[in-house]
């Protein structure tokens, strides 16, 4: 045999890519492994079944504006004479916008064609409060209570929920987004405090528990169980391809986010199915109210250091052609500077796509920056179109309306 | 009596059991009529104190199971009759100074505050000249934030040990529902006083009528600043509140138009508060007509919840929410509309509502037994209750026991509440949910960091620095990859924002009551002994029938009786290491 069995291999064979103790042998190709995935989710309608989508989330409210800098406006020198990012410094990508100084990342990937901007998105009565208005961007449904994620809603019209791990979310607690109502994300934070408590033979007794896969009268109480079952599978799986996983990509100063985004491209290594991840920034970091230049300029970054590293390390493992990631904010902030060298909550920002199929371009029309609505930018592009655009353009499930609850277009930033 | 023996007549006693429930399965099922005497046991006395509180020991089950199903559903709904004056009063630090109310909206709100007027929060700033001018203004903005922020756990604490301790254990079982259903969170509230006035609000109200509380939530300082209805004002309306009063607290989405948002929200314009007081600004409140879901006239708050009432929608609204909290996830639309109707006709007395679905024989269909899924607050408190806790342990620290899965009393994720149901388990959450029983049973007192009196190490290390000697400026810089920036920021402002966080936390630490910290105060040997189990079968069947809603597959059984064989039945350590077993199996996470 040829194949380089690594232990990953085995063990994505094992536990994910053909179900364990069939006896099959391990030496499927990682093409065949995913093809027996797909018969085993039964969803050989799927267009694209091994598309991946990673949502990444700046919690806070980013300044739109100090990010993909207007600089071709006067009005935006205007609107911020201290902390405006001078012309010369701008990291430019056409007469009129460019990147932020620290966002060397980005510039490299808009260059490469790997990176679509879109403009100006937002919705309509928008929210200035970032729990309403982060929670509008979870759901996709504005001024409303809905009470699944988009995401969650997502895997509930479109994947199928006997399989496991369709859906990763990386962080302490679940994201609304993600909120789903047939399937179970896993979550995590620390892989290495994803496990079981106990001594060993505690341990060996609770892996063993409902083991009996017979399905009993109790609908609920078989959703525990096979949960359970996968808590126990995936927090070994999750462990091991994390703490095995080596790369010689950058990924940049060791902070959450990059270190979320790593641990995004070791479970793909490691053939993990799932379709969704998601990564947030923790608590509001991007709330630059106060002298928020050496802050923003960190986070911007740390960010596209991360993003950079991810593409490129995806790359690496020969996994370009399968995954796509979208980076949003709940809001951008006011055009004018406050007093206190910082911005206060806004309204329209940029969304970004990233990957090998993305139509790198600048996409929607820009906001004005003097036709204002209180003093905060006028949205351009409904954010759903971006969802929409990820959902149909990128994953292939045509009917975005259900999911998202009324029609979008979409933007033809997918080749 | 031999072993083989005794498990036969156990197993026939499971089928008998079973039996019963399953013959009762096709007819049961949304059947609101009320189940007869001779269809009431222990089974179903059980069922009914784990959904209308939290649980009970086999004592309290016996009881219950003792009395007709009626008396025994009146004795937990009737709990006014019950004297609960034995249930503690939340004991306040007392850290709101003079001065401080209203509380600056943000830093920068104090800072300009400080500028403007010489003083902010009570303290006044340095005289010209002096470094860092507006360093107490800004140190006491963080003291007020930290202080709150411990306040609120500590509230978190007082509720949970009155969940667990009270003799009405309906009453807070229902506080806990409005909760979610009004929710509200200290997060952006950031005032425990509001959120401990809103708590007894809702527990006033709670078994009463829907008007009491939605007049009293309207009116609620912690819903109006939560829902910026304080930013409701004539000329600008703000639709948060009327939006919400229609979609998530009476008629659920669809039932209305837009219009009827826009009107509701002029109908509230300027009921806010000036901090504890509701007021109503005239200045800033509409007088003009409005028309609302088909009623016009200048109608003003009061007015908008009367004609919300009118509506069938809302009864068939709340009562399914109702129902969905005491039942199941799911509800028939007969039995929507059937409940909807009785509720809206008893002028919404939440009390008959309940009576009615905790006698229906659906309450105790197979649909309804044992199919909930427990959220972390009842998956808690319920089981110090059947361990025979008396009071609530602080070591582990409850907030954070919860607070990891997924639930934070007066920190709902958003004003949609909990969602509840499936949505509490991730694989990560149910191992979580198994692991914190071992933090209780074998507690690390030793090892234990309250979060209360907890700094992040960012802060500590300014405390250690300034200790040794730094100056500000040199105790404040972030090691070697910040310093710069930080340097800058210490020249460049009069106040530096490290030192005042450090300053705040340590006078939050000095001002607030401690949580008194206390591991569970149990004995399983006393426990086992009682029930004269002495075997590793008996025992494992103790615990089974005593934590379990659902019979442990033979399998788990014989696993758990493994486990116990050759270990002595009057170790203390291994009945604590069984129970954290059997905590922990999924069938555990059911009620």
């Amino acid at each position: 045999m040829t194949c380089s069995c690594s232990r990953r291999d085995f063990l994505a064979r094992g536990l994910y890519g053909i179900g364990l103790g069939t006896g099959l042998p391990v030496f499927l190709s990682r093409t065949s492994a995913a093809l027996t995935a797909q018969a085993l989710q039964g969803t050989s309608m799927e267009r694209h079944p091994e598309r991946i989508l990673v949502v990444l989330e700046l919690s806070g409210g980013n300044d739109g504006l100090n990010t993909v800098v207007p600089h071709g406006d006067p009005a935006y020198y205007r609107a911020r004479p201290h902390i405006g990012v001078p012309v010369r410094e701008v990291l430019k990508v056409s007469d009129h916008f460019g990147f932020h100084p620290s966002m060397v990342g980005f510039e490299r990937l808009y260059k490469d064609g790997r990176m679509a901007i879109v403009h100006g998105c937002g919705y309509d009565h928008p929210s200035l409060s970032h729990f309403s208005s982060m929670s509008y961007w979870h759901t996709g449904v504005p001024n409303a209570g809905e009470a699944l994620g988009w995401l969650g809603r997502l895997a509930d019209d479109h994947l199928d929920p006997a399989t496991r791990n369709l859906i990763v979310n990386i962080g302490t607690s679940q994201s609304l987004a993600v909120r789903s109502g047939k399937h179970s994300p896993l979550v995590f934070d620390d892989p290495a405090r994803f496990r079981r408590d106990g001594t060993d033979d505690e341990k060996h007794v609770l892996a063993a528990l409902g083991g009996d896969s017979a399905k009993s009268s109790n609908s609920t109480l078989d959703f525990l169980a096979a949960t359970a079952r996968n808590a126990t599978d995936s927090s070994d799986f999750v462990r091991q391809a994390s703490a095995s996983y080596r790369t010689p990509v950058d990924y940049g100063i060791g902070n959450a986010f990059g270190g979320g985004l790593q641990r995004v491209a070791a479970l793909i290594n490691a053939g993990m199915k799932t379709r969704l991840y998601y990564v947030a920034y923790q608590g509001n970091a991007f709330d630059t109210h106060v002298q928020q230049g050496d802050v923003h300029s960190r986070l911007l970054m740390y960010t596209a250091d991360a993003v950079r590293a991810f593409l490129d390390d995806i790359a690496r493992i020969g996994r370009a052609d399968d995954v796509a990631v979208m980076m949003f904010t709940e809001f951008g902030r006011r055009v004018e500077e406050n007093g206190s060298l910082g911005t206060d909550h806004g309204t329209a920002t940029p969304m970004f796509l990233f990957g090998k199929h993305v139509k790198g371009a600048l996409y929607g029309q820009p906001p004005s920056l003097t036709d204002l609505d209180d003093g905060n930018l006028k949205m351009t592009t409904d954010f759903r179109r971006v969802y929409a655009t990820a959902i149909k353009e990128w994953l292939g499930y045509d009917d975005t309306d259900a999911v998202l609850k009324g029609r979008f277009d979409t933007l033809a930033a997918f080749t | 009596m031999s072993r083989s023996s005794r498990r036969f007549l156990c197993c026939l006693a499971a089928a008998a059991g079973l039996g019963a429930a399953a013959a009762a399965a096709p007819t049961w099922t949304d059947d609101l009529s009320p189940i007869a005497a001779a269809d009431w046991n222990a089974e179903r006395a059980a069922h009914l104190v784990e959904r209308a509180g939290f649980g009970g020991t086999p004592e309290e089950i016996q009881h219950l199971a003792l009395l007709t199903p009626q008396q025994a559903v009146d004795s937990l709904v009737d709990y006014q009759k019950i004297d609960n004056s034995a249930a503690p009063a939340f004991e306040a630090s007392g850290v709101w100074d003079a001065g401080m109310d209203p509380f600056p909206p943000s830093r920068a709100e104090a800072v300009r505050l400080g500028r403007e007027h010489g003083e902010a929060l009570g303290v006044k700033v340095l005289p010209d000249g002096s470094p860092r001018r507006l360093q107490p203004v800004v140190d006491k903005f963080f003291y007020g934030l930290r202080a709150n922020s411990i306040e609120t756990q500590r509230l978190g604490v007082w509720w949970a040990n009155r969940m667990l301790t009270t003799k009405r254990p309906l009453e807070e079982k229902l506080t806990l529902f409005w909760h979610g259903h009004f929710a509200t969170g200290d997060a952006k509230v950031r005032d425990a006083r509001m959120m401990l006035r809103q708590n007894e609000m809702l527990r006033r109200h709670a078994e009463g009528r829907l008007r009491d509380l939605l007049v009293g939530i309207l009116e609620d300082p912690a819903m109006l600043v939560y829902l910026d209805n304080g930013e409701n004002v004539k000329k600008h309306p703000n639709e948060n509140f009327g939006r919400e009063l229609l979609e998530l607290f009476t008629m659920g989405v669809g039932r209305y138009t837009e219009r009827d948002v826009r009107e509701a929200a002029r109908a509230f314009t300027g009921w806010t508060n000036d901090v504890l007081q509701f007021k109503v600004d005239k200045e800033q409140h509409d007088f003009g007509d409005k028309t609302f879901l088909g009623r016009t006239g200048p109608l003003d708050g009061t007015d908008i919840i009367d004609t919300i009432l009118n509506q069938d929608a809302t009864g068939e609204f709340v009562a399914a929410k109702i129902y969905k909290y005491f039942v199941r996830d799911e509800i028939s639309p007969a039995v929507k509309a059937e409940l909807g109707r009785g509720f809206k006709t008893s002028r919404y007395e939440v009390r008959s509502t309940l009576k009615r679905i905790f006698l229906s024989k659906d309450f105790y269909s197979p649909a309804s037994m044992a199919t909930q899924i427990k959220s972390p607050v009842v998956l808690v408190i319920s089981t110090y209750k059947k361990v025979g806790l008396r009071e609530l342990p602080t070591v582990p620290d409850f907030g954070r026991l919860t607070g990891g899965l997924g639930q934070t009393l007066f920190d709902p994720p958003n004003v949609a509440g909990w969602a509840g149901g499936r949505t509490w388990i991730t694989p990560a959450t149910l191992l979580q949910r198994g692991n914190l029983f071992r933090d209780v049973l074998f507690a690390d007192a030793k090892n234990f960091r309250a979060p209360d009196r907890l700094m992040p190490g960012t802060y500590a290390r300014v405390g250690e620095n300034i200790a040794k000697g730094m100056n500000i400026t040199e105790a404040t810089k972030e090691g070697t990859g910040d310093a710069e920036s930080n340097a800058q920021v210490d020249r460049d402002e009069d106040y530096n924002t490290r030192y005042a966080s450090y300053r705040g936390y340590l006078m939050a630490f000095e001002r607030t009551k401690p949580i008194p910290r206390r591991v569970a105060d149990l004995s399983l040997t006393s426990m086992i002994a009682a029930a004269h189990a002495n075997t590793a079968e008996a025992i494992v069947d103790h615990f089974a029938k005593r934590f379990l809603s659902v019979p442990l597959s033979a399998k788990d059984r014989a696993a758990f009786v493994e486990f116990m064989r050759g270990k002595s039945v009057t170790s203390e350590p291994a009945l604590r290491e069984l129970l954290y077993l059997v905590l922990s199996a999924p069938e555990y996470q059911l009620s």
